[in-house]
């Protein structure tokens, strides 16, 4: 999957988690300060796009800094999907 | 520190035998699969003990019962404090701590509830107890600290995201100068701007998500350096069971090692109001994993947002 369908699909699964439409968002849309998620909002999200997307989370290795951004999280999937 | 220290004489706990899992509440509760999967892959949460039979008194008097029938004498016994993170735990009328003080028959203890930390209450009624036996001044006197609630209505089940809600009880004896485990610290910071809780709202838990690590870890190092010791001098971290995520960023921001931080009893009792770290204590010493000698960190957080954190060393037997 590409960054920019990458984005599509975050968008969508954000809208999910929060039971809401969201406003479009980018690469450089920040989860906490643009979209005010809560650190738990984020891993649902995660939780939502690992069914999804097909890739496997080792809760002991999760790290907050990789989900300031959009871009963030999809560098942290890329990495994911690279191990 | 004050010359006289206060000491944890003995801990017991209990919990009712009915188990449920996370999968079990996400119907009543209305979780999600992504809700549910956020509890058990992220949170570590696996099961908790909930029974709709077994009310408020028959819940807490167990823990209670094993110390307070080990006693020389109950009328030792000057102080009852109950302390519980749900403001009303029983209906309009009955007094609960009164209850407890009747059915333990602590003739000579004056009983009174102690809620206003939420679940870091347990401390600070072990440090309540401890000034007023101060204040006391009779070396014999203890005071009984008792915890443990019904999670009776699926708002009190449910910290939305956070945290799924236990039953299980514990009780403290505690003496100044006493035999049993030295206090060396308690430290405790309140953030009033969050007191709202659970109706904090979506911007602000955001917002006290972001400070809670470092907040957290800030109160537990200060009760290990006004314990007079550093964060390589202690056994053990011994948690409030919230959930694994909480105490991963908690201690990555302190700097503390995962395998010196006690969390197996986060899938098996989840969290259960004020009583966590009591029980917590109750079963690494049951399984011989207290040391003499050893130091040990307790620490808590309460909805509302108070950050509690004591230490104290085993002296064992």
């Amino acid at each position: 999957m590409d960054r920019q369908h990458m984005v599509g699909t975050i968008q969508s699964a954000l809208s999910g988690v929060l039971e809401r439409e969201v406003p479009e968002v980018s690469e450089e849309t920040r989860f906490f300060d643009d979209l005010h998620l809560d650190s738990t909002s984020i891993l649902e999200l995660l939780m939502a796009l690992e069914e999804e997307v097909g890739f496997t989370v080792d809760p002991e290795e999760v790290d907050m800094d990789d989900f300031v951004s959009v871009a963030t999280f999809i560098n942290y999937l890329e990495r994911l999907e690279t191990t | 520190m004050t010359d006289s220290l206060i000491t944890l004489e003995s801990i017991a706990a209990h919990a009712p035998d009915r188990t449920v899992t996370v999968q079990d509440l996400a119907e009543p509760l209305g979780l999600n699969p992504s809700k549910v999967r956020l509890f058990t892959t992220m949170q570590g949460l696996k099961e908790l003990r909930q029974d709709p039979e077994v009310d408020l008194f028959q819940l807490v008097l167990p823990a209670a019962r094993q110390i307070v029938d080990a006693l020389p004498s109950k009328d030792r016994v000057k102080y009852l404090l109950y302390g519980h993170a749900t403001q009303q735990v029983a209906p309009h009328g009955i007094l609960p701590a009164q209850v407890l003080r009747e059915e333990l028959g602590l003739d000579k203890a004056i009983a009174f509830a102690v809620t206003q930390q939420n679940c870091a209450t347990g401390m600070a009624a072990i440090d309540i107890a401890g000034e007023l036996l101060r204040s006391d001044g009779d070396p014999d006197a203890r005071a009984l600290v008792v915890t443990g609630e019904k999670s009776f209505t699926p708002g009190v089940q449910l910290v939305p995201d956070t945290a799924l809600m236990g039953e299980a009880s514990a009780a403290c004896l505690v003496a100044v100068d006493g035999p049993g485990d030295p206090v060396l610290s308690y430290v405790t910071r309140t953030l009033g701007a969050y007191a709202n809780g659970v109706r904090l709202g979506k911007e602000k838990a955001a917002e006290l998500g972001q400070i809670y690590p470092d907040l957290f870890a800030d109160v537990m190092r200060k009760a290990v350096a006004d314990a007079g010791l550093t964060l390589d001098d202690i056994e053990l971290l011994i948690p409030h069971n919230v959930n694994m995520m909480s105490w991963r960023q908690t201690i990555k921001a302190m700097g503390f090692p995962r395998e010196r931080t006690y969390l197996d009893n986060i899938p098996r009792f989840s969290h259960c109001f004020a009583s966590d770290v009591l029980i917590n204590y109750d079963t690494l010493k049951a399984d011989g994993r207290l040391v003499p000698g050893g130091h040990y960190l307790m620490a808590s957080v309460g909805v509302g947002t108070t950050f509690a954190a004591m230490v104290f060393t085993h002296r064992g037997t």
